[in-house]
Formats: C-alpha cells, structure tokens, sequence
C-alpha cells in the first residue's frame, strides 16, 4: 500500500472511489477546485497496482469569521470496504493534518458527518480523535443532520 | 459602418458606461433596461444591440440574445466591443476556436485592451496555441509590468511552448525585483517551488539544490513535504553522501511509501529494476533493517517480499501471511496476487496459507485450538487463491483455478460465521469467475442486506446484476443511494460522472442487444469527457491568480492524456462498433425503433392503467398536484432521444465514429484492439491510407492475433473487389502495402488454413479462422467441424470465446447449434451463459425468490 500526496492523475480513481464508497458525490470540477487552490492537502493510498483504494479530499477554510483561527477542514474521506482494517484513513488524516498544520498554519480540523452515519462517525471519534462540536440543522440536500466536528492540531 | 455613427449623445453615452459596468457586476437584468433606454434613442447602436444580447444570452435567454448580438454586429464591423461580446458567446458555447478568431478580430480595432488580451491567452492555452500565448502574455506583460501575474503567467507560457530556459530567466528577474514579501507567503512559496522545479527539468540539480536550501532556511518556501521530496532527489542526482540520510528523513516521515525506500536503496547503489545477485541481498538486509525500526509500517515487509526468493521467501510470506490473516484484512489475497509470478513462489503462498489453516481449524469438541476469525479469513484467503485465474505465463498453463473447492471453502466459512458480507462478495466473485453469473448476483445482494447502509456492496450488487443482463434490478439497487429528486438513479450517476455505471449499463445492454440503449450510455461517456476537458478552462485565469503553479502545468499535461483512459476507451470502442456493425446492417435501426416503440406502448398502457386504478382511488386529486406531475414530464422530456434510436440511426454514424477514436491513435496506441476498430471504420469511410496504417500498427503489436487476421482478409478482399483502383497516389500504395501485410502468391484459404494450423489448439484462433473460412464461401459443415475442434480435451476454451463461437454457429444457421451449447454447458458447468432466454429466466426468478426470502428474514 502506497500513501501520498493526491496527483492531477488521482482525481478521477478519487472520484470513482467516492462514488463506489458514500452517499455524497461530486463532479470532477470540484475535485479539481480542491486539487489546484490546496495541492498538497489530499491524500491518497494506492494498491500494487495503482490503483486508487482509499483518499482524503481537504481544503482550508475560507468561510471562516475573522475572530475564528485558521483551520483545515476535511470535504471527503474515504477507504474501500475490501481495504478496511490497515489504518488507512487514519494515515491520510495524519499526512493531511500535518500539511494543513504546516503550509497554512491551521490549529485545528474540521468536518461533518450525517447523524445516521454510524460506521463514520466511530472512524472520526475513536480512531481519528474528533469530538462533536455541534449539530447542523438540515446540513444535506436531503434535509438530514450533520454533526460538526473537530480536532485540534496543536500539541 | 462609419465610427460616427458609433459615437453616442452625451446621455446615452453615460448610459452606456453604466450598462458596461452593470455587464461587469452581473447585474444583466438591470443591463438589459438600461440598454433599452440608449436603443430608444438609438436603434441602429451595434454596441448597445451586442451588448444587450450578452445580458440577455447569459441570463437564460439564449437564442434572443444571439439573434440580438448578430444584428448589432452587421450594424458595427469594426467595433472591439461587438466582436469581444461575439467571442464571448462563442467561449460560452464552447467553441473555443471561433472565439479566438472573434478576439483577434476584437483586438485589430484595439491592439491593447487588457481584458481581450487575457481573454485570448486563456483560450490560445485551451486551444494549446503556445506560440501565440507567449506572444500575448509578453504584450501584456508589457502593457502592465507592475502585475505580479504578468510575470508568472510569461513563465508558464514558455514553459508551455517548451522554452524552460526562457522561463527561468523570467522567474529570477521577477524574483530579483519583489519587495516586501510577507511572511509566511503560501503564493511566494509556491512560486519558488515552481523554480525550483524548472531547474530539476533543466537538470540544474545544484542551482536547484541552492535555491531550495536557501529558501528553506529563510521560512520562504513552506510546504515541507515538497521541500524534503526535491532535497532528496537533487541531492541523489548530485550522488551526494547525504542523499541516503534525506532518504531516510521521507521515510520517517510516511513510512508507507515505495517511492522513498526506492530513493533510500538507490543510494545504496540498489537499483530496484536492474538487480544483480548481490544487489538482491542487498536490498533484502536493508528492507530488513526497515522492518525492525519501523514496526507499523508494512510497506519494506511487502517490497521484501517482490525480491526474495526461495527460503527466505517461504519464511517471510509465512510471517506476512499469518500477521494479514490474524489482523483479519480483507484486501490481503488482492495484496499478495501480484507475486504469482512464478510457480515457487504460488507453491510457497498455498503452503503456507494451509499451514496457518491447519493451525486454526477447529476440532470436534476442543474449541480452543486456534482463533475463529484467523481460521475464517484462511479460508477466505485459500478460497482466492484456488479461484485465481492466471493471466500469463509461466502460471497459464502450470495451474487452472478450481471452483468448486472454493465454494465448498467458502460454504464452510458461511456455516461458521453467516454474518460476514465479504464472504458472500466472495462467492460472488467465484461464481462469476466460473460463469454462474445469476448465482454471483444473488450472493452479492446476500451481502448488500446484510450491511444495508454500505454503498460498496450496494454498487457492487448492481454491477453484478448488470452483469447478469438484470438491468431493471441493477436500476433498483443503484437508487437506493442516488438522489431521490433525479429523473431517475441512472440520471443522476450520469451527472455524477460515474463511468463505472455508464461503462456496465452500456455493456450489459450491448450483451442484451438492444444496441441503441448501449450506444447512448456509450456516448455519455464521451460527453463525461467533453465536460472533463472543458474543466480546465476557468484554472487557466485561476490557477496563476493563486500562483499554484506546478499543479496546475501537472492538470494541462494531464488533460492532454485525458482519453486514454480506460473508460474512454472501452466506450469510444464500443460505440464504433455499433455505428460499424450499424452501417453493416442498418435493419439494426429499423428494430430497435420497433422495440422501442413496443416497450413505450407497455410502459403507457402501465401507466394509464395506474391512473385509473389512482382516480377510482381518489377522485378529488388537487388540480395543483397533477399540475406539478405535468410540468415534471415536461422536464424529463428535455432528450428528445432517451432511447439512443436517433443517435442509432444517424446518418454520419461512421464519421461520429472515426471522431471518437481520433485521439486513440495517439493515446492508446499500444492497445491492438483499438487499432482494429480505428481500421473497421477508416475501411468503411474509404479513407484506405488510414486503413493501412491501423493494419501496419497493430500487425507491429501482434501478428497473429485473431481479430487482426480476420481484418488482413477483410482487407485483401475489399481491395480485390475494387471496380477499378483508386486513383494515384493511393491506388499503388494500396497495392504495395497490401503485399507487406499478406503474401500475394497464397489464396486467401491457404492463407487462412496455414494460419489454423499455427494455433490450432486456441479457441479464439479457431473462432477467426472458422469466420474468415466463412466469409469466403466454405459450406456451413466446414464451418461447423472448424469450431467444435474447441471441445476437445486438450484445447483451451475459455466462457467468452465459446460464447462468440455459440453466436458465429447462429449466424451462419448451422443445424448443430444446439449440439455446441449443450457441450459448452457441460463443459463449464457452473455457467449460466449458455442457458436459453427461458432457462435463464427460469434462473432469474429462482434468485428472486431466494431473495425475498432473505428481505423477509429477520
């Protein structure tokens, strides 16, 4: 398993793998948006053959009030079901977090989650270390939920 | 028209301003009005008239505002105005070429309007015109030097037209003059790694190295991934005595990537791709070492395994396996597959998988021995194994996967542990190996209900009913996750690019020959692409506002390789075939038309029937609520061919075609199969030159491949039935290659027959030889006796090629079709692909009820 920084090439196997895995997909555009405004924040792991099985889609914060500290905020991560039980996404997260912390000196990440989305939601809290920050009225197209959530990147 | 006449009163003049502003600001309504107001003094104002047509092409009203801005352009020529809005409607259709013409004309009247010049350089980018690009961003760069991005955007356009020294010069001088750089400046620093960058391509490593340690220590370049990434590299190619230590620093830093310890062992003068005896040993002890330091990190483990051999292997794949199969990792046979290179070491893996599931299997009373889940992931993993189909040799012919001990490894997992999704995804997987596809679709929806929230396993079920040719159902599983307020679940994972369903749905309704519904999933690959590729246009403003600029000449060189990949491909295939085999037969057209319009009378008589059944229900509907239903209709209406049977019968079929596949000829031209369909359409267009050249290319790949022998014959015949040849030049080279591509003194049956004995033992061989023995007028018992010598025990047929053979036999109305699918049902026994319509809905329906039962299980 390979982990690095997500290349103009990686998009597509990111959008196919977002595709496969969750409920909440994208155009290449946007992909593309995130890829050429943050480059060195997203992540992704490849099998031996190169093919994309995992990735973390972030960005930087840019609606964010002035009295709020600069942070990172995570669009979509994902893993394969046939690639669970490797940490991967616990290492995108870290490669990420550690990119965001150093090139745009974020002091924390954040991130939404469905309320229903109980697998995701042990991935952020046990194994990432996020906490609820708040819940987000109506926050998907369908009307559902979000929780908000954050981890602090200063140690 | 003369210029005076552009010239407006001083009121209008004002208003005029105001309407321009008003374009800038997007408020187009209030520039529509405000446009009225000049035009009601002034009719005949081209500007204004141009002007007022972008406001109203742009807020919805298309077509108005066109005719519009066409009628404001007769009355003014040679305004820079109404030729940069024309330009602008022309970009907004896409058509970049004809825009650019339309600036060029814009620019003639006003040689340095900033805006047209920026404009134009975004499209000449699109339109990769470099030349053209320096030249505009050097006039801009003039015309406003104090701009930082004048001077960014000089570089990159160098860098583009393939001048690296040019743009180098750029960035120092650029570099030299910036003053007062704040710190922490993420746009300085990306501009510095993109110098940095230029002097790793010009091969400058140590002015690269300099440039990078001195903004590295100064805090200018902040991105410290990419700082270490080139210092590592620089100071390899410098075979400097730190290079191992900056090596080892990346490592440190992501233990899981290959590329580092690559870079690492390089130092040691390790060269992975060329290795010695020693150098293996190497290589070995020092991924070793890794292991020991770095406990987490499983990547030296894996990359240890590729370079052992023998003991050391078996020991090693030993500890990897049994660590992988304790931990339980699904992903782990997907992992180890790539070491099937050689018999040794496929012995090694099934000696130690049964070792580890000896080790676990759970004896009669004696519940202690061994870990329930190791023993569970053992058999999944020897279940894999013994299904692997090997792809090449030398494994081909050393071993053939056996099913059958799969699924009983398989059922003995599902009796120990019935909850587990992956081992039904398995057993799909095997049974769709073995032919069984009904069977592989049903256990993949087992393991889709046992994990309802699990979008994987639900976009693997559908797949593997599309697969099974179960459309309507694949349709039902795909909508439990899109979005409910599409027109329909394939709708909206078209909007969402998803070449996987396109790609599938496409091939599945090909196999079910409703070609029309194939081509139009087909071509809405192609149009997933057109939209891909116009992606780029916004980044080639933004991209230099942001100074992110090594990624963004990564995102142009990645959209100029954009249609070789695999999606596009296949699809670009595919839909030639159809307009081939189309413009073959055009009754295809003819029936699908029929059909279609069979299945829309089914679907209204549906429909009106549940309206009855609705009103007799309820008859005080709200007038509001069959309102809304209408005007949904009205919408999903919008494709005047939802069915694909216009773009089935459309006349420039085989131009459409050869424009799909244009770009393969440069981007896939390593893949023989498209050059045999880039060959199947040129042939059909006469363009024969064309024709020659696929033939020559893909002969060059592989001269004996199946479908190119069919292609050699096809082409003999077509030139020898030439009324007269084609006229000089391409009449005699037609000739004379022709005689580089086929011996002239044999016949065709000759040729054909020498070409059977070759390869007599290859199904697909046969199958080639069988058609062209065919198409050359043997009698149909010939025919039948060439293909059943792919029954015998020692030939290798394979589910695919028996099923063409199948298809040939119907074709050429043999009486022993019958005779042949029985045999290949006996043959691959599990298969359900030789199974009749009735038989195999037979089958469908059983599976229904299979999985009824299973929803309704608690």
């Amino acid at each position: 398993m390979n982990i690095r920084p997500a290349k103009v090439d990686d998009l597509l196997g990111m959008q196919a793998c977002n595709l496969q895995n969750l409920p909440e997909n994208y155009t290449l555009r946007y992909y593309l948006y995130h890829a050429m405004t943050w480059p060195s924040l997203s992540y992704v792991a490849e099998d031996h053959q190169g093919r994309i099985v995992g990735y973390i889609l972030a960005k930087m914060e840019e609606e964010r009030d002035e009295k709020q500290p600069i942070h990172g905020h995570v669009t979509s991560i994902s893993v394969l079901r046939s690639y669970r039980r490797l940490g991967l996404a616990k290492k995108l997260m870290v490669q990420s977090q550690e990119a965001m912390a150093n090139i745009y000196r974020a002091q924390f990440v954040s991130l939404h989650v469905r309320k229903s989305n109980r697998a995701a939601l042990g991935l952020y809290k046990d194994t990432l270390g996020f906490t609820v920050k708040s819940i987000e009225k109506g926050y998907y197209a369908d009307g559902e939920d979000a929780y908000a959530m954050e981890l602090s990147l200063q140690q | 028209m003369a210029p005076s006449k552009r010239a407006l009163p001083s009121k209008e003049a004002t208003l005029f301003r105001e309407l321009l502003s008003l374009y800038e600001t997007r408020q187009l309504k209030k520039g529509v009005k405000t446009a009225d107001q000049i035009l009601k003094k002034v009719p005949e104002h081209g500007e204004t008239l141009c002007m007022k047509g972008l406001c109203l092409a742009q807020s919805g009203k298309r077509e108005e505002g066109i005719e519009l801005v066409k009628k404001g352009m007769r009355f003014d020529l040679t305004s820079h105005i109404c030729w940069h809005v024309f330009g602008l409607i022309q970009k907004d259709e896409k058509n970049y070429e004809e825009a650019l013409k339309s600036y060029t004309q814009a620019l003639r009247f006003d040689k340095e309007n900033i805006n047209i010049l920026r404009d134009s350089a975004q499209l000449q980018t699109q339109l990769r015109i470099y030349d053209g690009l320096v030249e505009t961003r050097h006039t801009l760069l003039r015309l406003r030097p104090s701009l930082r991005q004048h001077w960014i955007a000089l570089a990159v356009a160098h860098h583009l037209n393939g001048n690296l020294t040019s743009a180098k010069k750029v960035l120092e001088h650029y570099e030299y003059s910036l003053k007062n750089i704040p710190d922490y400046d993420v746009e300085h620093s990306e501009t510095l790694l993109y110098h940095v960058r230029i002097l790793e391509d010009l091969g400058e490593y140590a002015a690269g190295l300099s440039l990078l340690d001195v903004n590295s220590k100064s805090r200018a370049i902040v991105d410290r991934t990419a700082i270490m990434e080139f210092r590592a590299r620089f100071l390899s190619k410098l075979r400097d005595a730190d290079a191992s230590n900056a090596w080892r620093a990346l490592i440190d830093h992501n233990s899981d990537r290959y590329e580092y310890y690559r870079g690492y062992l390089a130092t040691k003068d390790v060269d992975l791709d060329n290795l010695s005896n020693e150098s293996r040993c190497q290589a070995l002890a020092i991924l070793q070492e890794f292991t020991s330091q770095l406990p987490k990190a499983v990547t030296p483990r894996r990359m240890a395994l590729s370079f052992a051999s023998d003991e050391q292997f078996s020991d090693l794949i030993q500890q990897y396996l049994r660590s992988g199969l304790t931990k339980g990792i699904p992903s782990l046979f997907a992992d180890v597959k790539g070491l099937y290179t050689e018999p040794q070491k496929y012995k090694a893996i099934q000696a130690a998988a049964e070792t580890i599931l000896q080790e676990n299997t759970p004896l009669e009373g004696q519940y202690s021995r061994g870990e329930p889940t190791t023993y569970l992931w053992t058999l999944c993993f020897l279940a894999q194994h013994y299904s692997y189909v090997p792809r090449a040799p030398p494994l081909q012919p050393f071993l053939s996967p056996d099913f059958e001990r799969a699924l009983a490894l398989l059922s003995t997992a599902i009796a120990h542990t019935p909850t587990l999704p992956e081992l039904y995804t398995l057993r799909a997987r095997v049974l769709k190996r073995a032919g069984d596809l009904v069977g592989a679709a049903s256990a993949m929806n087992e393991a889709r209900l046992l994990d309802g929230q699990d979008r994987f396993l639900n976009t693997k079920c559908a797949k593997y009913h599309l697969r099974a040719g179960m459309v309507d159902e694949a349709i039902q599983f795909f909508g439990m996750f899109t979005k409910k307020d599409a027109a329909n679940p394939g709708a909206d994972l078209e909007e969402m690019q998803s070449t996987l369903y396109l790609i599938e749905a496409g091939d599945a309704e090909y196999r079910l020959g409703k070609l029309h519904l194939a081509l139009k999933r087909y071509m809405a690959v192609d149009k997933v692409f057109h939209e891909m590729e116009d992606d780029q246009y916004d980044f080639h403003g933004y991209s230099l506002r942001k100074f992110n600029l090594n990624i963004y000449l990564n995102l142009l060189s990645w959209e100029d390789r954009l249609r070789s990949h695999p999606a596009y491909v296949t699809a670009a295939l595919q839909a030639s075939r159809i307009f081939v085999k189309v413009h073959d037969d055009p009754s295809l057209i003819t029936a699908a038309s029929s059909s279609v319009r069979l299945s829309d009378a089914e679907k209204k008589a549906r429909k009106k029937a549940k309206k009855a059944a609705s009103k007799a229900h309820d008859d005080k509907k709200p007038a509001a609520a069959s309102a809304a239903d209408d005007t949904v209709e009205a919408t999903a209406g919008k494709d005047d061919d939802p069915d694909g049977v216009k773009l089935l019968g459309a006349a420039d079929g085989l131009d459409r075609a050869a424009k799909l596949l244009q770009p393969l000829e440069s981007l896939a031209s390593d893949n023989i199969d498209a050059w045999l369909v880039i060959y199947d359409v040129a042939v059909r267009r006469k363009k024969y030159l064309q024709a020659i050249k696929a033939l020559k290319h893909a002969k060059s790949l592989d001269g004996e491949h199946a479908e190119l022998h069919t292609r050699l014959v096809d082409f003999k015949k077509r030139v020898s039935a030439f009324p007269q040849a084609p006229p000089p030049p391409i009449g005699p080279l037609v000739v004379a290659s022709l005689s580089t591509l086929l011996p002239e003194e044999v016949s065709l049956e000759t040729y054909n027959s020498l070409y059977l004995q070759r390869h007599s033992k290859c199904a697909a061989v046969v199958l080639a030889a069988a058609r062209v023995s065919h198409s050359l007028g043997a009698p149909v018992d010939e025919v039948d006796a060439t293909v059943f010598t792919t029954l015998a025990d020692d030939a290798q047929l394979d589910i695919l090629t028996a099923s063409k053979i199948l298809d040939l036999l119907k074709a050429v109305k043999s009486s022993r079709v019958e005779e042949y699918r029985l045999a290949c049902l006996s043959h691959f026994p599990l298969s359900t692909v030789f199974m009749t319509q009735s038989e195999m809905s037979e089958r469908q329906k059983q599976s229904h009820v299979e999985a009824e039962k299973l929803e309704v299980a608690p």
